[in-house]
């Protein structure tokens, strides 16, 4: 159930950036929130409802995007897998952690984008464009994952936790 | 164990991305489907999303338009917002009806070819340059259709679904587009740098071109039709190494404020 209620949280959440930015210039304030939910679902639920998430906002990104089929739904199940693996070794004690972990994963996730463009098309034009846009990306997701885990934990306390 | 499963299908579907990302050719085609139908549903939503967001956008524009006039008379002030706010809501009407009769009249001048649409969302990525409008292909939009407004050229449709169609706007980084020189004999390649300016490409130092020329579409690139306005040159560069000038290009069109485009049926 909170699973779902998160994905659903998540997938609202990039219509409703989707639809604000003609209105709203974010250009380089472009936040990832697709990112946040996945590694909180990976997180605090556990590895199958990470990969339900991974999945459902990976094909929600693509979906509101114009980016190459499969790239988005290719880098975030590869962030889903580093996240799995690291859920044994740290812990998220705090929203800031949080934020730390969000901003480290839109880095991986740039990088890892330009890789696969790279490596798989032989293409170096688009490249520029997301180094450019790399550190900016990951400061505004860490900024914006503060908000969003604080949301969630408030979400957590006054709904889902009651028996 | 259980565990051990969820990543083992993990890897499964990063293969399948993979191979469709590659273009394989089964897995490219039903993940294609999958998308255009993932692309189906979410798309009413994001028409019903983008209607209000975009009146409290109007709504935001006029309260910081309005914060000098509460310091200067507090007393009006509740009066003053109210009228404010209906007349900030009379001009943006007024505009919109200026912009959408410069539609019309462009329109008309080739019935039955347009099919005007309206924005409704821009990439979620900003490593992409790409407009959602709202339509698909219900109403006859199709993958490699031409979007163009009154002032110039927009881009071409990259992916159609039920309900609305993305478009790649020409300051992406993968869009080219074949231009001429208006009057002139010198032939280019424009190519988006997904910044706000666009490369002229391949024109020779000892080609016709300078700073102010117009730029409109040869129709050689099978996409766009000829003669449509593109942009204007910035800096023509002839003192850089190697045979071909350096050449920087002002799209006509803001994408930024894109409102109201129009799709040309071949």
């Amino acid at each position: 159930m909170k699973t779902a209620i998160y994905i659903f949280i998540g997938i609202v959440l990039l219509l409703i950036e989707t639809a604000i930015s003609p209105h709203i210039s974010l250009d380089v304030l472009k936040p990832e929130i697709g990112m946040p939910i996945v590694l909180y679902v990976t997180f605090f639920l556990g590895p199958w409802s990470g990969l339900a998430a991974a999945v459902c906002i990976g094909l929600a990104e693509e979906g509101l995007s114009g980016a190459p089929n499969g790239s988005l739904l290719f880098v975030t199940i590869v962030i889903y897998l580093i996240a799995s693996m690291m859920r044994r070794k740290y812990f998220v004690d705090s929203k800031y952690t949080f934020a730390y972990f969000s901003s480290g994963s839109v880095l991986v996730q740039s990088c890892l984008f330009a890789a696969l463009t790279f490596f798989a098309h032989g293409e170096m034009r688009g490249i520029f464009n997301i180094v450019f846009y790399m550190v900016p990306n990951a400061i505004t997701t860490g900024f914006v994952s503060i908000l969003l885990f604080s949301v969630i934990d408030r979400l957590n306390n006054l709904l889902m936790e009651r028996s | 164990m259980r565990n051990s499963i969820a990543i083992i299908i993990a890897i499964l579907v990063l293969v399948i991305s993979f191979l469709s990302f590659t273009n394989a050719p089964f897995v490219a085609r039903s993940y294609a489907a999958v998308k255009t139908g993932i692309g189906s549903v979410l798309g009413p939503v994001l028409n019903v999303i983008s209607k209000p967001v975009s009146s409290i956008g109007g709504a935001f524009d006029s309260y910081f338009n309005i914060v000098g006039a509460k310091k200067e008379n507090r007393e009006l002030r509740e009066k003053y917002e109210k009228l404010y706010v209906e007349n900030q809501k009379l001009v943006e009407t007024e505009r919109e009806n200026a912009r959408l009769r410069k539609l019309l009249e462009f329109a008309q001048k080739k019935p039955n070819t347009m099919i005007a649409a309206s924005v409704i969302g821009e990439d979620l990525k900003n490593w992409f340059r790409c407009v959602i409008i709202d339509k698909g292909s219900r109403h006859n939009v199709r993958q490699k259709m031409p979007v163009i407004t009154p002032k110039g050229i927009v881009g071409q449709v990259v992916e159609v679904d039920l309900w609305h169609a993305k478009v790649m706007v020409l300051n992406d980084a993968n869009s080219s587009i074949d231009v001429n020189v208006e009057g002139k004999n010198t032939r280019g390649l424009l190519e988006g740098t997904g910044q706000n300016t666009v490369k002229m490409k391949y024109v020779t130092k000892n080609d016709d071109i300078e700073v102010g020329d117009k730029l409109v579409t040869s129709g050689k690139d099978g996409i766009y039709p000829k003669g449509i306005p593109v942009g204007i040159v910035i800096t023509a560069n002839k003192g850089k190494a190697g045979i071909f000038t350096d050449i920087d290009v002002m799209p006509y069109n803001n994408f930024r404020q894109l409102d109201e485009v129009l799709l040309v049926r071949k």
